[in-house]
Parts: C-alpha cells; structure tokens; sequence
C-alpha cells in the first residue's frame, strides 16, 4: 500500500494559549482552513497549542493575524499528510 | 435535609451570592465538565483545546459585559477577595501610603491591615453617616502626601451607597497614584464600563451580581501596570523558563483554571449582555420599593443613602429592640426569608454608619425576585417586628 503523498505546510506557534486560539478564531473567520496540532519543537520554548495551515496561505494568514492583533512566535514549515 | 414543613425559599441574599443562577449558567458548567474536560492550555489533544476554548470565549464574554478594551486583561480569579489580594499585594511596597475608604470589605482590609505591619501607610478616609464617600475629602487627603494608590470600593455591601470612582480615578490619577476598585457590590448591578471607569485595578466576584457560579471572579488590570503575581506555576507553556511567564493572562493564572466556573461565568455574562438591562431596571423597583416599605415599620432605621438617592440593591436595617439575628432566624424559620445578619465582613463599614455592636440585617436584592417577594417580606418584618 502506498502512503499518502506528504503537503507542505507551514505551522504558526505562539507565545500564549490566549494568543494561539484568539488567532484560530481571527483565521478561521477569515476563511482559513487550518488545524490546530502540538506545537513542533523546533520553534522552541512557547505555548503548547500552534495552528497548521497550507503553505499557500500563509500571507493571508499572517495578513489576517495583525489586523487581529494576534502576534506569533514562530514558524516552521514541515511535510505533513 | 429540609426540616418538614419548612416554607420555599424566598432568597434575599444576593449581596452575599446570587441564587438562583440562570439555566444558561448550569449548561455551560455541565457542557465545559462533558464535553471540554482536558485542562486547558495543556496539551493540544480535542478535550485540552475544548477547555482552553471554553476559557476563550468566557474571558471575551467577561471583558465585552465590563468594557474592557483587551481581554487579556481581565484575569481569572478565585473571587474578588484573591483578585484584591493579587492587586493590593503585587503593587504596594513598603514605604508606599494608600488612601482608602472607611466603607472598605475586609477582602480589602485584611490585606492593607497586614501590609501596614510591613510598613506601608495607611490612611482611612472616614464616609458620611449613609456610608458615602466624598470625593472632595479624598482629594484633600491625597494631596497631604505622596501616594500609590487610592482604594475604593464601587458599592457598599453594607449600606449600597454607591462611591464616586470616576471622580477618584481622575484624583488619583492626577496625583500620580492609582486607583484601585472592589467591584463585588456593582457589577451586574449596575452598567460597569471599566474602559471609561479609569480605574487602573477593577476586582469583582463572579457569583454576586455577575450570576455566575462560585470560586471563580475576575481582575482588570490596566496595561499600564505590572503586579507580581499571587503564585507561581505552571502557566501550558514556556515550560523551560525558570521563571513565571510575564504575559498576560498566563502571568496571573498559574495552575489549573477553574473551567467549568469559568465556562458558568462566560455564560452568566452572555446572558446579562441580553437580560442585563431589564434585570438592572427590575432591581431598582425592587430595592425602591423595599427601602419605602422598610421606612414604614415602626423601630426600623434603614442605613445608607436617603431615599430617591441611586443605591446599589442592598438594604440593612436595624431595628431598636430586636437584635437583627434573631429577626434572620425568624424570617428563616417561619417564613422561608434568606437574609444576612452581622457584620458582613465589613467592620470598618458598620463602624463608619454606627452599627459596629449592633451588626445589622441586610436584604440583598436581585435576580429572581418578585414584587410579591417584597411584599412578602415586608410583611413578614412588619410581623415580626410589630
């Protein structure tokens, strides 16, 4: 059987619960398919809670979250199915 | 168990916790337990991230009732007395001098009584004989001396005199203090706008006014200010720091939240953005309508403010024979009446209105009742009392 094909991805991580979800809700308001997964280790000391959303999308959410007020921490960008 | 016979409840205790609580609030609370149960900020499993959710929403729930501009400034307590006890004791140092209301609860007290042994000064402005404080006087009192901050309670639990905290924000402000708020008397009883208050500290219960349940209140802190925080510990993130993370709302919530309180809160708060209004008018007639029959009852003194003066919905009386606890035990026993006789740990406000060794019989006001509660128990005073 072969495996799914790997998607690239890019993975938000934030400094705060409060901030990760109040962006979740400031993307997912804006249209953006996203989902919520634990924050990957390589972006290092912050909340346990990042937001994976398709690398295309990845300036309309950035875009998204500063009209929101939401700052995040960090990115990494990972192959994922 | 319920002794046979004993009459329904007719609640008059709302200055002490509300009861009962809307239905909103009892949903919220068994759906937060069901079906967000993982700990909130912990971990990113459904049920953690349900939880951290739940606490998301409550907080903007909270913050969109009471005006505040960023809700991550509004941090989850224990209650008001923690919230005031975080506030009070994150910020005064040693050396520090406090202006504060004699009509002060002991949630206030307390803290300001331990801390002067430590060395910050206290003054005491004294209120009038209805329990209200005045503005003026505070003002003379700040300027004497440098201050930190000025203290003062929204309402009085004791007299529901309502305290003149914009006019104290503006003197406390233009002295270079603080003004700090214990709002356990006035939020959900009246329209709290904390963004245009200017109050830099604002506590409230969650369980008085705000109809949630207990355990669980909430503390504006103005983005200006940086209390230490009352505990330290774990905070979902930043795990490798040694220390407490300095962002808010994690700086102040250390440990695990109180989701389903929390989740009850955020759904009293949606319930009062709707109904809010309506029970705020409802409690006036009501408190208009007790404090007149209250006045017709012969050996009865009403504390607090004259009649047709605004008043949060609390009224204690004192009756000239009749010590007060042994009116409550009669309103309780024979008639189903709750009410709150003593000192309602609020010493310094009995003291201010003379009522010190006589304690006095309080009726809170609020959601549930009925012009024929009122009645009820006025006629239930007049018989116990005449």
């Amino acid at each position: 059987m072969s495996s799914p094909q790997r998607r690239p991805y890019v993975v938000f991580g934030f400094a705060s619960t409060h901030d990760a979800l109040s962006g979740e809700a400031a993307l997912v308001a804006a249209g953006l398919q996203l989902t919520v997964m634990p924050t990957p280790k390589s972006l290092g000391a912050l909340c346990g809670i990042a937001l994976r959303l398709a690398e295309a999308d990845v300036s309309l959410a950035e875009e998204t979250l500063a009209r929101a007020g939401v700052a995040w921490s960090g990115q990494v960008r990972i192959l994922d199915r | 168990m319920a002794e046979s016979g004993a009459p329904a409840t007719v609640y008059f205790d709302h200055a002490a916790t509300s009861w009962p609580k809307p239905d909103a609030v009892l949903d919220a609370m068994r759906a937060a337990i069901l079906d967000a149960g993982g700990n909130p900020g912990r971990g990113a499993h459904r049920l953690a991230v349900a939880a951290s959710r739940t606490i998301l929403e409550a907080r903007g729930s909270v913050a969109r009732l009471l005006c505040v501009p960023e809700p991550r400034d509004l941090v989850f307590t224990a209650g008001c007395t923690e919230g005031l006890n975080l506030a009070i004791k994150g910020l005064l140092r040693p050396g520090d001098r406090v202006v504060v209301s004699s009509m002060e609860h002991n949630a206030v007290a307390r803290p300001l009584n331990m801390l002067a042994a430590a060395g910050v000064i206290v003054d005491v402005v004294r209120a009038d004989r209805y329990g209200r404080i005045d503005a003026d006087v505070v003002e003379r009192v700040v300027a004497q001396s440098q201050t930190r901050a000025v203290i003062c309670q929204h309402a009085s639990n004791v007299t529901g005199s309502i305290q003149p905290v914009g006019d104290l924000a503006d003197i406390a402000h233009a002295a270079g203090a603080l003004l700090m708020v214990d709002g356990a008397q006035a939020a959900g009883h009246m329209r709290v706008d904390i963004g245009a208050l200017g109050a830099d500290v604002y506590a409230s219960s969650g369980h008085k006014g705000l109809l949630g349940p207990q355990g669980v209140g909430v503390l504006y802190l103005s983005p200006e200010i940086e209390p230490d925080e009352l505990k330290q510990g774990g905070s979902g993130g930043n795990s490798e720091d040694p220390m407490q993370p300095r962002l808010r709302p994690d700086r102040y919530e250390a440990g695990t939240s109180n989701t389903p309180g929390i989740a009850g809160l955020g759904a009293a708060a949606r319930y009062l953005a709707h109904n809010g209004a309506g029970i705020i008018k409802l409690e006036r007639e009501l408190t208009a309508r007790m404090y007149e029959g209250l006045l017709g009852i012969d050996g009865l003194r009403v504390l607090g403010p004259p009649p047709g003066e605004e008043r949060a919905p609390v009224l204690s009386v004192v009756h000239e024979r009749i010590e007060c606890d042994r009116i409550a035990f009669e309103l309780d026993r024979n008639y189903g009446i709750a009410v709150r006789a003593g000192l309602h740990c609020a010493p310094w406000a009995h003291e201010s209105v003379g009522t010190l060794e006589s304690g006095a019989l309080r009726f809170g006001i609020g959601y549930g009742l009925t012009a024929e509660d009122v009645d009820f128990a006025l006629a239930a005073m007049r018989a116990i009392c005449g």
